[in-house]
């Protein structure tokens, strides 16, 4: 959908040094086992010492992340909240499905069921920020987070009026849940260091990653340096014209080609899905073309660490070269066009300017 | 969320629950007073004969027979199967040509994916050598699961969303399909959900002790906690414009429609109902309907002390001790959880049909801290407006519409 999000604040707990941006990259995090799991940050900072005692990694990390994207903003109760997850809160669900069976359904832990409901972030979110306006879940695996963003660019187009929603996303990497899809060779055999993923782009399997990405997105420009302006999700990308798209994007949008200064392609390493970004170097020259799986690891929601990376990069003026080794020149960073895919076979293509 | 001039009509309905499949077997039961609520004779847990559940009655193979799918297709999860079943009726009322050649979109919703068959195998996915078989089922967990697999079964190919939040799933989705119709992002959309019955919902629902062993009892002094329950319901969306031009019969107008969150707690709305009349009054000013013209309120109702006493004080506050007909129909069907939004619109839109107010069960004692009541009897009524509330955990409410044309 082509409705503007003007991003207000962008905040990410990711596998990198991204929650204080500053540190972003000094140096960047890869793991030798194949799986990238999220730096902590101090989540004591943003909950209180009652409420964090029972609470999971992953409604510390979402909880966190969102207030703080809320502060950046200069936010105290947002108009909506929504949220996408693959998998919701996967710690929880473990330990109450496991509780269940040893103890053959005796007396259990009900705070464990309450926090593996997928929405149970986003009602703490809203009782902490009192924001008592529209909130929504979004559980489409590889969509997931996409899908929060249209709901945003629906309401925008719903009003007028100035409006502050907070969207996010967040999933989790549990090495049970690494265990069991890797039954389904989800992942690299045997195992990679990270930061070699894509020299490893000619056999099955990717590497696994996990995060949080929360961001004010307003219908006013505000202080925004970024706004997204157009969004497609591809709910059958093996059978849809990825190129014809990304073409209708860049001539609704009044773009040629050339206009855009970084396309970041979430290339995850696995040679069975190369196929989505191949011959991008038709439309394309090959040297605007970047990489961010290697440093977020692949999720449902990695999406939410694209558009956080993006915003950055216009944020900043610097395309860093982890993300890509062929540049041959700095330019002035006027649009990114990110192309994501996931494991199941879903896609999605976001335009990003410079407010 | 401002009115557009395109009405968003409902043009079919397809359910299943423990009361059968099929709006009419719904309303017949109702009417007779036939309750779906009994010991679950397919689930198999150590509670059967403590709790009694609103269980779909056919087991996974009579699901599978009942669709048509070969005995041993592999990967039909129970909240996949009653999702298809719910699907496969509401194509009594539209070609599926209909379908498959416009611009569709699937909203489906449930909470827990495909726990009901994964809960039985999951120690054996730690296990280093998983058996083949089992392996097929690794990926159904995923709440988009069931969504996929309608659209494959039935070949569709729609843009497709997933929502998951707790008791107001459903509802939930007919909202975004909704304002997607208003968006022009799809011409048709099927809305709705499933929850099947599983040992992790029981034991969860038991863990946080807001389950009544026998029949609940809804806006009863006496309720005790609430029944679960499983089914699945979708409504087929559409512009009006649209329904008049193919010549589809018109069977409610969703009239409005609004989601707020409580900001109060995990669990519990806020006792004083200001969570339910805030959404109830946001969905009457989404409608341009005063107070008064509402007709029958089909109540979010889940018979916990919580629920019903925040709800109850709401209606009574928004109507001013005066409220319409209000029932709520979980003695029925049970709280049949992400399926319990469209699963009420769509016996709503059925009692608008059959000018029949829904009775609610159970009620012998009404509340000490209310002034109204539930009505406990059926009886006719022409009924214009209806509204049909449901309130989630995670404090996310949602309040729908249904108008006559």
């Amino acid at each position: 959908m082509r409705q503007e999000l003007f991003i207000q604040s962008a905040v990410a707990i990711s596998p990198q040094l991204s929650f204080d941006r500053n540190n972003f990259l000094k140096p960047a995090v890869y793991q030798q086992n194949g799986k990238l799991f999220a730096v902590d940050i101090e989540y004591r900072n943003y909950i209180s010492p009652v409420a964090i005692r029972r609470m999971s990694r992953i409604m510390q990390m979402t909880i966190s992340t969102a207030m703080e994207a809320l502060k950046v903003a200069g936010i105290s109760s947002p108009d909506a909240i929504i949220t996408g997850t693959g998998r919701g809160g996967v710690t929880d669900m473990e330990h109450f499905v496991k509780d269940m069976i040893r103890l053959d359904e005796g007396p259990m832990n009900p705070t464990q069921f309450i926090q593996s409901t997928y929405n149970s972030p986003n009602g703490w979110i809203a009782m902490q920020s009192t924001s008592t306006g529209y909130n929504q879940t979004y559980v489409h695996r590889g969509s997931s987070f996409e899908l929060a963003l249209l709901d945003a660019q629906m309401m925008m187009a719903e009003t007028g009026e100035p409006l502050h929603i907070l969207a996010g996303c967040f999933d989790e990497l549990t090495e049970e849940y690494y265990f069991i899809r890797g039954k389904r060779d989800y992942w690299k055999k045997p195992a990679i260091p990270t930061n070699e993923l894509y020299q490893h782009g000619d056999t099955p399997g990717t590497i696994a990653g996990e995060g949080t990405a929360f961001f004010v997105l307003s219908n006013r420009p505000g202080n925004a340096v970024a706004k997204i302006v157009d969004l497609r999700i591809l709910y059958n990308a093996k059978e849809q014209n990825l190129h014809a798209l990304i073409k209708n994007t860049l001539d609704e949008a009044g773009l040629a080609p050339e206009a855009i200064s970084l396309v970041l392609i979430g290339d995850n390493g696995d040679s069975r899905q190369r196929a989505y970004y191949q011959d991008l170097t038709t439309l394309f020259p090959e040297d605007v073309l970047g990489r961010f799986k290697h440093l977020s690891g692949e999720f449902d929601t990695a999406m939410g660490f694209a558009v956080w990376l993006a915003e950055h990069i216009i944020r900043t003026g610097i395309v860093p070269e982890e993300c890509q080794n062929n540049r041959k020149t700095e330019s002035d960073i006027r649009h990114i066009l990110i192309l994501n895919h996931y494991i199941l076979g879903t896609a999605s293509i976001l335009l990003m300017s410079r407010s | 969320m401002s009115a557009a001039p395109d009405k968003i009509v409902v043009t079919a309905r397809g359910i299943i629950s423990s009361l059968g499949i099929g709006h009419e077997a719904h309303i017949a039961a109702i009417r007779a007073e036939e309750s779906g609520l009994r010991y679950p004779e397919i689930l198999s847990t150590r509670h059967a004969r403590e709790f009694v559940l609103g269980e779909v009655r056919m087991d996974n193979p009579g699901l599978m027979a009942h669709l048509g799918i070969p005995p041993n297709a592999p990967g039909y999860t129970r909240t996949t199967l009653l999702s298809m079943c719910a699907m496969q009726d509401l194509l009594k009322e539209v070609p599926l040509e209909v379908l498959r050649n416009g611009n569709l979109a699937l909203i489906n919703a449930n909470t827990v994916g495909g726990m009901s068959v994964v809960e039985n195998m999951y120690l054996s996915f730690l296990e280093e050598h998983t058996p083949e078989e089992l392996c097929q089922w690794l990926d159904t967990l995923d709440c988009a699961e069931s969504t996929e697999h309608i659209a494959r079964f039935f070949g569709l190919k729609p843009a497709m969303a997933t929502i998951s939040t707790a008791c107001s799933s459903s509802a939930n989705s007919m909202i975004v399909g909704a304002r997607m119709l208003r968006h022009g992002l799809a011409d048709f959309v099927i809305a709705g959900g499933g929850d099947a019955l599983s040992r992790f919902t029981l034991n969860g629902f038991n863990s946080l002790k807001n389950l009544d062993r026998d029949p609940c009892k809804p806006f009863d002094e006496h309720r005790n906690g609430l029944n679960l329950g499983e089914g699945a319901g979708y409504v087929l969306l559409e512009r009006e414009s649209s329904a008049l031009e193919r010549g589809a019969r018109i069977l409610a107008v969703l009239s409005g429609f609004s989601n707020h969150n409580d900001a109060y707690h995990p669990t519990a709305p806020s006792p004083d109902g200001s969570g339910a009349l805030r959404t109830m009054k946001g969905a009457l000013e989404h409608a341009g309907l005063a107070a008064s013209e509402i007709d029958y309120i089909n109540a979010h109702g889940t018979a916990t002390l919580n629920n019903d006493l925040a709800e109850g004080k709401a209606i009574q506050d928004l109507w001013e001790g005066r409220p319409p007909a209000f029932s709520s129909t979980k003695a029925f069907t049970g709280h049949t959880l992400a399926a319990a939004g469209v699963v009420e619109a769509i016996l709503s839109i059925g009692a608008m049909h059959s000018g029949w107010i829904l009775p609610n069960l159970n009620n012998s004692s009404p509340m000490q801290e209310l002034s109204i009541r539930a009505t406990i009897q059926g009886s006719s009524g022409n009924l214009k407006n209806v509204m049909s509330n449901s309130f989630g955990f995670g404090g996310n409410n949602v309040s729908l519409i249904f108008s006559k044309l």
